[in-house]
């Protein structure tokens, strides 16, 4: 062992805080499961897509292209909930507003598992003294969840209003957080999107999550051609 | 595996897990959530757990998950020294190492400390990181020439 060597171990060396493990065990809880929520929810789809999402029973779709988004709809908000998925593919049938077109497709492009405020999310549209119209445009949105205005939070990092209540949100965020975006194969060496067809069949034991694709790309895996990650920014 | 086992385990680790993830991540108390999210994610898990695969494979891969998808949150603006609690004195050894540390990339980074803080073996890391040994090897000597580099410079 040459001197730095020496050096790097006396650097990495554990220094751990007393207790550590015994703290550790005693908060052992199970990870959030959110999807007995499905239950909860009434979503309405059209033949162009989902139309809204909102607490109630019972599923709404008149024709048979929108009994085909509302079943995959409603197949991946329960796969969300579940903390396997983390982004959604049926398409929104949205009639809103242009503003609230354009807020809206600002919050979907928040990543998941990150959170960003009304303020940044008016700047980032254009108008940067509207925080106040885009926190009531959020307010509005038909489909909740699908586009993700629970990651929009006040400036000072307290959660502010949302659609199915605080408590709702709070989970959420929780379960984002617990929740990895970016999972390679240690058998094939490719990596996806959390909750592409290709993830879901990597066995427990070889899954190796990645912050980013160009990390990935950095120690020879490459990018899944069915999720793209590379072309969501990820 | 049982309750007791696993205890038993998590006692054992949780120090070197620790050390791994105070090096990543840079702060005491996340450094403590990662540990404590790769230990919950385990011991849900642990009826799964195959006595194939070691046991430190099994726990450094479940924190090594935590730790890299928690960097993936992070601003890149945010600056790893700011958030170290326990500052060395400017121009010390540690804190160039430190400073050194986060110009390191983040998987040379974490094979870096999964080797120095338990002394995993090349095959070890490749197994923990899905990686082959030859990648492995090159991602080590990259980190080391960067850390040589700083302490070389101090």
């Amino acid at each position: 062992m040459d001197q730095l060597d020496t050096t790097l171990s006396e650097f990495f060396a554990p220094a751990a805080p007393r207790q550590l493990a015994r703290r550790v065990l005693g908060r052992l809880t199970p990870a959030p499961d959110l999807s007995a929520l499905i239950a909860r929810f009434a979503i309405q789809a059209s033949d162009r897509g989902v139309r809204r999402l909102a607490y109630g029973r019972g599923r709404d779709a008149a024709t048979r292209g929108g009994r085909r988004h509302l079943e995959r709809a409603r197949e991946e908000l329960l796969e969300y909930l579940a903390g396997r998925r983390t982004f959604f593919t049926v398409p929104m049938d949205l009639a809103v507003p242009p503003f609230q077109a354009k807020v809206l497709a600002a919050a979907d492009r928040v990543p998941f598992g990150e959170v960003t405020s009304y303020a940044e999310l008016a700047r980032r549209i254009g108008h940067p003294r509207a925080a106040r119209a885009v926190g009531n445009a959020l307010g509005a949105n038909p489909v909740p969840i699908f586009l993700p205005c629970h990651r929009i939070v006040r400036g000072d990092g307290t959660w502010g209003h949302y659609a199915f209540g605080g408590a709702l949100k709070t989970r959420l965020l929780a379960l984002e957080r617990a929740t990895p975006a970016l999972v390679g194969s240690a058998t094939t060496r490719v990596v996806c999107r959390h909750g592409c067809p290709h993830e879901q069949r990597i066995a427990e034991a070889k899954r190796i999550v990645f912050a980013s694709v160009a990390d990935a790309v950095g120690v020879g895996y490459r990018p899944c051609r069915h999720c793209r990650p590379e072309a969501e920014g990820c | 595996m049982d309750e007791r086992t696993f205890a038993r385990l998590a006692e054992e680790y949780a120090g070197r897990l620790y050390a791994v993830a105070y090096r990543m991540l840079g702060h005491r108390a996340d450094a403590e959530d990662a540990v404590q999210r790769a230990l919950t994610k385990c011991f849900a898990a642990r009826d799964t757990y195959s006595p194939r695969w070691a046991v430190s494979t099994w726990l450094y891969r479940a924190l090594s998950n935590v730790c890299i998808d928690e960097l993936r949150r992070r601003r890149p603006t945010a600056p790893l020294t700011e958030r170290h609690e326990t500052a060395a004195p400017r121009g010390s050894a540690r804190l160039e190492l430190t400073r050194a540390l986060e110009a390191v990339p983040r998987e040379a980074r974490l094979l870096l400390a999964l080797h120095y803080v338990d002394g995993l073996s090349y095959r070890e890391l490749a197994a923990i990181r899905g990686l082959s040994v030859n990648t492995v090897k090159s991602q080590l000597a990259r980190g080391k020439t960067i850390m040589k580099r700083a302490l070389d410079e101090e």
